[in-house]
């Protein structure tokens, strides 16, 4: 994995599959985690992700993403653990809440859903070039290029804005800051650093955008790109079998399991 | 002092930047490091501040390894101005952007105030104005006062000239030869050789990850096969003396020879003119 949602080559499943048939699955799996309440079927969705990376030759980074996201989402599970006042009470909390067996599951489940969540929809950049997605998403739904251009621009600038944050901080550093430290110290010192990244952010924007005027970019139309996305027998298994997923369990949550 | 002890670097990826660099820099020099991309010398840059630290070998700086220091530590020896000052600017006055490195290691004083005032006098700013809003060498001068403000003994320059014009260019490394000039030690790393040649004492010749040569600048810039392993081209002058002795080979015991200034050439030509153009 190069960088944060940069494209990695490969041959794999996932790879070969079409853009919008990748985004169509990940959201479907998105879908299903947010719909189900269930430990078995958030686990076998994880398991599932991880299966797909491994697949991909990225379990490695997949489990360091998933860490990333951990403990992100933990701080969610956090304010859940404090804020859902259900099952066997087992710390009584002021205000006449507590802390009970099911504020437990509640956080674990926060965790476990925004795990199993996160993984696909990150997979599906690291295996699709950003090109792919925004002319499949003009080709195939018919999007203004317009809009899939913005998205895909916006994907494309987060590693280079966590580039240039990374230089600013070595710049920083070079001058004496220690980012070490607690939270609330390395908070502290990297508000300042948000300006010098804003104005570079803004130039940045900006020269793109005037490479893409010169470059016609209001003549471009859905005919205009060469390339076509055809949907593949492998395409419509992946997305019917992210269907049945997302069927079942809307089946569970109805039966309450 | 510097000193590369057999040097090996990398960065996340497994390919080797640097491979068994060795080199000293003692006090007061003014250091160049000439190749071309990717031949190690920003990640030689780095390792001199402790930004990055060797993967083996030593980086000393004055006998201390940089690995038992921190990098703010490093920071007070050495300075260092990178080739894109909009990523070292970061306070919304001049002022304050000068005052800066004192706050971040905690040495806000009336000496420091009092040498601000000093820098800001001396490079003709306007305390006040909005460092983003200056132009380009405006902004490369501001980083690099924001650096000699705090006095380090060792100043490191990543490409300080990059993307100024000739005026731009000459104001910055005028203030370069003062600093250098005062005292203080001068490693740069420059792609022109006009300005290496007009203001290093010595050049480090890097590529692909080694030293290639090092040596008095035009010691170095005067050899063909050094200059062909770096990709490198030598200052005008200096090739030009090189081209006349290639084609009139019986000049290599003349002054055009070893001219390396427009003075020194214009002196050796109108000493050969005089002799009605054949070497004594």
């Amino acid at each position: 994995m190069k960088g944060f949602l940069e494209y990695v080559p490969g041959n794999s499943f996932l790879h070969r599959m079409n853009p919008v048939a990748k985004l169509a699955a990940a959201l479907l799996i998105v879908i299903t985690c947010f719909v189900t309440s269930s430990f078995a079927l958030l686990i076998g969705i994880l398991v599932l992700d991880l299966v797909l990376a491994a697949r991909c030759g990225m379990l490695k980074q997949t489990l360091g993403l998933a860490k990333a996201v951990t403990a992100f989402s933990a701080l969610l599970g956090v304010i859940a653990l404090f804020t859902t006042p259900e099952g066997t009470q087992l710390v009584a909390l002021p205000f006449g809440g507590y802390l009970g067996t099911g504020s437990i599951l509640a956080a674990v489940r926060i965790v476990l859903r925004l795990v199993a969540c996160a993984v696909p929809l990150f997979l599906v950049f690291y295996v699709t070039r950003l090109n792919d997605i925004a002319n499949s998403l003009v080709k195939i739904l018919h999007v203004p290029y317009k809009y899939a251009f913005t998205f895909m621009s916006t994907v494309r600038f987060i590693p280079l804005f966590m580039n240039d944050m990374a230089g600013i901080m070595e710049a920083q550093t070079a001058r004496g800051v220690e980012f070490d430290g607690s939270l609330v110290k390395r908070l502290r010192l990297m508000v300042p650093l948000c300006v010098p990244l804003l104005v570079s952010s803004v130039r940045k924007t900006n020269s793109a955008a005037i490479a893409a005027e010169v470059r016609g970019f209001n003549l471009r139309t859905s005919a205009s790109g060469f390339k076509e996305y055809p949907f593949a027998s492998r395409d419509f298994a992946a997305m019917g079998a992210c269907l049945v997923l997302l069927v079942g369990a809307v089946a569970l949550a109805l039966l309450g399991i | 002092m510097i000193e590369f002890k057999n040097v090996f670097a990398h960065y996340e990826a497994e390919t080797p930047i640097l491979q068994d660099v060795s080199f000293t820099i003692d006090d007061g020099e003014f250091v160049a490091f000439v190749g071309t991309n990717g031949a190690g010398k920003s990640t030689t840059m780095r390792l001199c501040n402790g930004l990055l630290k060797p993967v083996s070998g030593q980086v000393l700086i004055d006998g201390v390894p940089t690995t038992e220091l921190r990098t703010s530590e490093l920071a007070r020896r050495v300075g260092f101005l990178f080739q894109n000052p909009d990523r070292q600017i970061c306070c919304s006055t001049v002022r304050e952007e000068l005052e800066f490195g004192f706050k971040a290691q905690d040495r806000l004083d009336q000496d420091a105030r009092q040498r601000v005032d000093q820098v800001i006098a001396e490079f003709g700013f306007d305390p006040d104005a909005e460092p983003f809003l200056l132009n380009r060498g405006t902004r490369q001068l501001l980083a690099l006062a924001s650096i000699m403000v705090m006095a380090p003994p060792v100043i490191i320059l990543d490409e300080p000239t990059t993307g100024l014009d000739y005026r731009e260019c000459m104001k910055v490394m005028e203030v370069i030869r003062r600093l250098h000039q005062s005292g203080s030690t001068v490693i740069m790393v420059c792609h022109d050789m006009e300005v290496v040649a007009d203001f290093a004492q010595r050049v480090i010749v890097m590529t692909r990850g080694g030293v290639v040569d090092q040596g008095p600048t035009f010691e170095v810039l005067r050899k063909p096969d050094v200059l062909q392993a770096a990709d490198l081209i030598p200052p005008q002058i200096v090739d030009l003396s090189m081209r006349l002795v290639q084609a009139r080979p019986e000049l290599a015991h003349t002054p055009v020879a070893q001219a390396n200034t427009l003075d020194e050439m214009a002196d050796a030509l109108a000493a050969l003119a005089q002799k009605g153009g054949e070497p004594a």
